[in-house]
């Protein structure tokens, strides 16, 4: 291992608007080692990449690149420098092939200077088989293959060019656990070949077995840097959370009813998700566990009726066919969605904080159509007030609100509706520490006064110490239900394993 | 009151537009006094009437995130149908007139549908229509002329109410009761909702489908509506008086600071475009110039007019005047 | 069923059209039988030409995501300059003029793109506004509604290369030559790739900027070709000639299958969607129906393929995942 830093940054801050990102951070980390970057969203991760990644130019700071330094324009120079990423968002075009997306760039000319297809096609066919990948056609196009197959080729993809510095950034999100595997494997061949690992990711168990150290982030600032052997998993959280971990969780109270709220029983949505049954009763937090790409977000957009479902659903006893989401949130119903992207599905960034709120409800403000400004007003009050909304007038927009706040404005517009039942996806992603530990309050409030929960977290820590019960999927279907406290990764994984030991339907794209 | 305030320290697009157009206005009427006086002026409201009204409903459907480019042949076949079943006579315009506009609204709504359920693209699904409208309409009128314009629906493009010209009585209604709409009904707040983010506000529970054939309709009963006006003023009807008035609605739009990409602008905006496109063609004549300088001076307006109101230049002169912007759309 | 829908589904994107335009050739030599000559497929192919080639520009901008509504205003302004050439020229005089006029065409693209790569401006609006100002240029230019070419324009357009190979046909030919190259170079796939998603362009080092020069270069390129051709083929000029030809163009990149949002498509598919489009006029004829007929027909294919496609990939989507990829 090389101890001259491969890569180092300093006083590195960035602006999004009124948002603070990045804040004076700093970070430095040597070749041949795998170096993990661990943080809350919004904490910085992301940013920081992508000014690694040229996408992103900061406002203020330094970057030195193998001593020399690193100012790039573009991700032109991100790859002359000799880094490759692997993003969060993936960076591959849907309409071209699997070959030509690989190849991008860098492709094989005929003496006509067109591309060569055929010598694309048939090295990214040695590429895959180099790097022990399951062969996919390299003439398909990208937008038939599924998600974790695009998460492989644009591994792949990161993979074929041999870089100095190699960024996996939540590189695993969609993948299975042997492909998981695969990667932490050829990841750390590349680092002790030499190059620098940056791995990105919220999944500590992947973190501790393939990172050498480790670079806590927090509000944008650096927290700081230790071996990854040194750190026990609280000392990580901690630093990541900036506080211990217990007061963040309201107490716990029983206040899960017998009266059952949503029923659901032999609940399909293809291709992801088969026969699922489960009852969520009134005053309960249900939490739904998993490996990302399991069914979760089949069944919650199932459930809302924003993606054709099929199955029995019941609320309150009646069988009911969810049409379409004005049809869920309908007073005969009541059932709501907390979506997984509240930029792209729960808020109209360039409205007022007044007109997303009411946007639900406009119904109980309106007479034959015609809004009444006072009962808007006072509506928008009280919306506010219920969930703490900190925003500055309601005339505030939406876009100009920190990222818990604006789930805020979600919720409350939600609740305007009169919902009992409330589908919570992900609730606390991008959410500050402060936001989290009042959004956790006030689900075990809204369950105290019978509301009906189903709580989705990618953060296991969550449901363990919110959810009364939560439901493992794995391959698209419940695999066990645990009971309150016995959510632990060791249990999340077996469970995961044991359903896809039963033969359940497997994702496409399974390595093996 | 904290939204008034709000307004006036951000002037809108719309605000400039008036300015502009007063501006203008003001530039001609300096060197050429004849343009001031009163009865020149209400020739170009009442002129700028015909683009208003037609562009209304090209308002309404932009702002909702689509485009109607079947105002052309709606507006004919409506102005074709009037002055054929009427015959010249007043008493059937009774039964008539209601047709007419139940027909604009049918085209709208079959273009609605088209949209919003069968997801074919905006631009494709009016330029059929557009298109199938002008072949019906040849079909129908086989080169037969129609009859001439009924008296009735001349008064109403021409007459007065006493000094009011019946034809500004009727866009002043229309106005009022659009921007009604606009500002204080639900249907308003889901239109601009629908144009903002249509995934937004599908998950919000707005009825998604509906507002939008609805916009679809409130465009093919104003194009119907303009159809039947514009039989009035030229007392007859004939095959392509409706061309003009795809650009023109269009450019209304686009000049009263709407963003074609719909959730923003006011039919407020559109009715200064309307002035400014009627004003600017009244320079010809006092110029002396052929109507391709017309042309030049109406794209550089546009073009001007857009230019101002993109991200780009709100950005600099945001960063210029020190005001807050709303966060960069960037992930967190 | 679903199989035969699936198998369309995966077929290029020209393939339901091309089948569209072999059934109605066909039916036209059913109906009258001799169509399918020589002679006939040339006058055919000429009258398409002009259509053809605007929307081929107009195939690529689209390819890139936009929209070029100028087209029409750089093919009346190609015509006009064509026009007010002297009447006595000859075609070797002539011949600098052509290049002026296609420079002038890529020139009003390059303004095209850079003003809505500049300033971040909808393609819609921003070329219906230079639609507006390159139209008035062409009236300003030429002011009359019509007015004769040279001559020697018309007798080049008209003309037969070697005795065998009538000029339109050898400027299909060559267009579509063209194409065959140039949609597998690089700068293609960059277009692509802007148009299909901008944001893995950009992260992928393609230049947004570059790629939208270079296809609304392109497309004023065409645009003014087909305006020399126009001018060739009819012996006049005219300064409002082009607006005819402006939603059309749309309409043969939708039939011929290319997406409007971007990075799917082609010219080839244009090209059939043109032929379909002129087509259609000599099917009404013969059904017998009234040649007003035709614009219906338009329309209602116009959105009966935009209906359809998405049919065709859903069935195709359906029948590929029952079919694992070669391991």
């Amino acid at each position: 291992m090389d101890d001259a830093p491969q890569l180092q940054a300093e006083a590195i801050t960035k602006r999004f608007g009124g948002i603070v990102a990045l804040d004076q951070m700093h970070f430095a980390a040597a070749a041949g080692e795998v170096h993990a970057i661990l943080g809350e969203n919004g904490a910085g991760k992301s940013t920081f990449i992508g000014i690694l990644a040229g996408a992103v130019r900061a406002d203020e700071g330094r970057v030195t690149v193998g001593g020399r330094p690193y100012l790039p324009l573009s991700p032109v120079d991100a790859a002359a420098a000799g880094i490759a990423t692997v993003l969060q968002e993936l960076s591959l075009i849907p309409d071209l092939t699997v070959a030509e997306n690989v190849w991008f760039g860098s492709e094989d000319l005929t003496p006509l200077r067109t591309v060569d297809r055929r010598r694309i096609e048939a090295r990214t066919r040695a590429l895959f088989s180099d790097l022990g990948l399951p062969g996919i056609d390299p003439g398909t196009p990208l937008r038939s293959l599924s998600l974790g197959q695009r998460q492989l080729v644009e591994i792949a993809k990161a993979l074929s060019s041999n870089a100095r510095i190699l960024i996996l950034d939540e590189a695993t999100s969609a993948l299975l656990p042997a492909q998981v595997d695969w990667l932490l494997r050829t990841a750390r061949a590349r680092a002790d070949a030499g190059a620098l690992v940056l791995y990105i990711s919220h999944r500590l168990a992947e973190v501790r077995r393939i990172a050498d150290r480790v670079t806590v982030l927090r509000n944008g600032q650096t927290v700081g840097t230790e071996a990854m052997a040194d750190l026990a998993d609280g000392e990580i959280v901690s630093m990541m959370l900036g506080r211990r971990l217990v007061s963040l969780y309201p107490a716990r109270v029983a206040t899960a009813t017998d009266r059952i709220a949503l029923q659901v029983d032999a609940f399909t949505v293809a291709p992801r998700l088969h026969d699922v049954d489960f009852a969520l009763h009134e005053g309960e937090i249900l939490g739904v566990a998993g490996l990302e790409g399991h069914g979760q977000r089949e069944m919650f957009l199932g459930l809302f009726g924003a993606i054709r479902a099929h199955g029995q659903v019941s609320i309150g006893g009646r069988p009911v066919t969810i049409r379409s989401p004005r049809h869920a949130m309908s007073a005969g119903i009541g059932m709501v969605l907390l979506p997984e992207d509240r930029r792209q599905q729960g808020l109209l960034l360039t409205k007022t904080v007044r007109e997303n709120l009411v946007l639900s409800a406009l119904g109980k403000v309106a007479r034959f159509g015609v809004i009444d400004p006072r009962a808007e007003a006072a509506m928008v009050e009280r919306g506010m007030q219920r969930t703490q909304v900190k925003a500055d007038t309601p005339e505030q927009l939406a876009g100009t609100l920190s990222g818990g706040n604006q789930q805020k404005v979600v919720l409350a517009k939600l609740l305007e509706t009169g919902a009992r039942i409330l589908l919570f996806y992900d609730p606390t992603r991008g959410v500050d520490v402060g936001t989290k530990a009042e959004m956790f309050t006030m689900m075990r409030d809204l369950a105290a006064n019978g509301y009906a929960i189903l709580f989705y977290s990618t953060d296991l820590a969550e449901l363990a110490n919110v959810a009364d019960r939560t439901l493992v999927l794995s391959y698209g279907s419940v695999s066990s239900v645990l009971a309150g406290a016995d959510v632990t990764e060791d249990r999340i994984l077996a469970a995961t394993m044991a359903g896809g030991a039963r033969g359940a339907v497997v994702p496409a794209g399974s390595i093996a | 009151m904290s939204r008034i305030v709000a307004r006036l320290r951000s002037p809108g697009p719309i605000l400039l537009s008036y300015l502009g157009l007063l501006v203008l206005f003001g530039l001609i009427s300096v060197s050429s006094p004849g343009f001031a006086d009163p009865n020149h002026v209400t020739t170009l409201l009442i002129v700028a009437a015909f683009t208003g009204i037609a562009a209304l409903g090209q308002t309404v459907v932009i702002i909702g995130g689509g485009i109607d480019l079947s105002v052309p042949w709606t507006l004919n076949c409506a102005a074709v149908l009037l002055t054929a079943l009427a015959r010249g006579q007043d008493g059937p315009l009774i039964w008539i007139i209601p047709l007419i506009l139940a027909g604009g609204v049918l085209i709208g709504v079959i273009n609605g549908v088209g949209i919003a359920i069968f997801r074919v693209p905006p631009i494709v699904m009016t330029l059929s229509m557009n298109i199938v409208l002008q072949g019906v309409l040849f079909i129908a009128t086989s080169g037969f002329p129609p009859p001439p314009t009924p008296e009735s629906v001349v008064w109403l493009a021409t007459g007065r109410l006493g000094p009011v010209p019946v034809i500004l009585v009727i866009w002043a209604i229309l106005t009022i009761a659009i921007l009604f709409v606009e500002r204080r009904t639900s249907f308003g707040r889901y239109l601009y909702a629908v144009g903002t983010n249509r995934m937004v506000a599908t998950f919000s529970g707005v009825p998604v489908a509906r507002t939008t054939i609805a916009t679809y309709a409130i465009s093919g009963a104003a194009a119907a509506l303009a159809g039947i006006l514009l039989d009035g003023y030229a007392r007859q009807s004939y095959l392509g008086m409706g061309d003009p008035f795809l650009f023109t609605s269009i450019a209304a739009v686009a000049i009263g600071g709407a963003s074609i990409l719909g959730g923003t602008g006011s039919y407020l905006g559109t009715i200064a475009g309307a002035l400014i496109l009627t004003v600017l063609a009244g320079l010809l004549p006092i110029l002396q110039l052929d109507s391709g300088y017309l042309s030049i001076i109406y794209g550089v307006v546009i073009l001007v007019t857009v230019a101002m109101a993109a991200p780009a230049t709100q950005r600099l002169l945001a960063r210029v005047l020190a005001r807050r912007t709303p966060a960069s759309l960037l992930a967190e | 069923m679903n199989r035969i829908l699936g198998a369309l589904g995966r077929a290029p994107a020209w393939g339901p059209p091309l089948v569209v335009l072999v059934a109605m050739l066909v039916a036209i030599e059913v109906m009258r039988p001799g169509s399918l000559s020589m002679s006939r497929l040339q006058i055919e192919a000429s009258e398409a030409m002009t259509l053809i080639f605007i929307a081929a520009g107009q195939t690529i901008v689209v390819l890139r995501g936009g929209i070029d509504l100028s087209v029409g205003g750089t093919l009346s302004l190609a015509t006009a300059i064509a026009a007010t050439r002297t009447e006595t020229a000859t075609f070797a005089e002539l011949l600098p003029w052509l290049v002026v006029i296609l420079v002038i065409g890529v020139l009003i693209g390059v303004i095209n793109g850079a003003l809505v790569s500049g300033l971040q401006l909808q393609p819609f609006v921003l070329t219906l506004a230079t639609w507006s100002i390159v139209s008035g240029i062409a009236l300003v230019i030429l002011p009359i509604n019509q007015s004769s070419v040279p001559p020697a324009w018309f007798e080049a357009g008209n003309a037969t290369v070697l005795d065998l190979v009538p000029v339109p046909i050898l400027l299909l030919l060559l267009l579509l030559g063209w194409w065959a190259w140039f949609r597998r170079t690089r700068g293609a796939f960059r277009i692509r790739a802007a148009g299909s998603d901008e944001r893995g362009a950009f992260l992928n080092r393609v230049s947004l900027t570059r790629t939208n020069l270079a296809a609304y270069a392109m497309s004023g390129f065409f645009a003014a070709l087909a305006g020399l051709f126009f001018a060739s083929q009819t012996g006049s000029g005219s300064p409002v000639v082009g607006t005819q030809f402006v939603l059309p163009s749309i309409a043969a990149v939708v039939i011929g299958g290319t997406s409007l949002a971007g990075g799917r498509g082609g010219i080839l598919g244009t090209v059939i969607g043109a032929l379909i489009l002129n087509q259609i006029a000599d099917v009404i004829f013969l059904v017998g129906l009234s040649s007003y007929w035709q614009q219906v027909a338009s329309g209602l294919i116009l959105v009966g393929v935009v209906l359809l496609a998405p049919l065709l990939a859903v069935a195709a989507e359906r029948t590929r995942r029952t079919m694992p990829g070669p391991a």
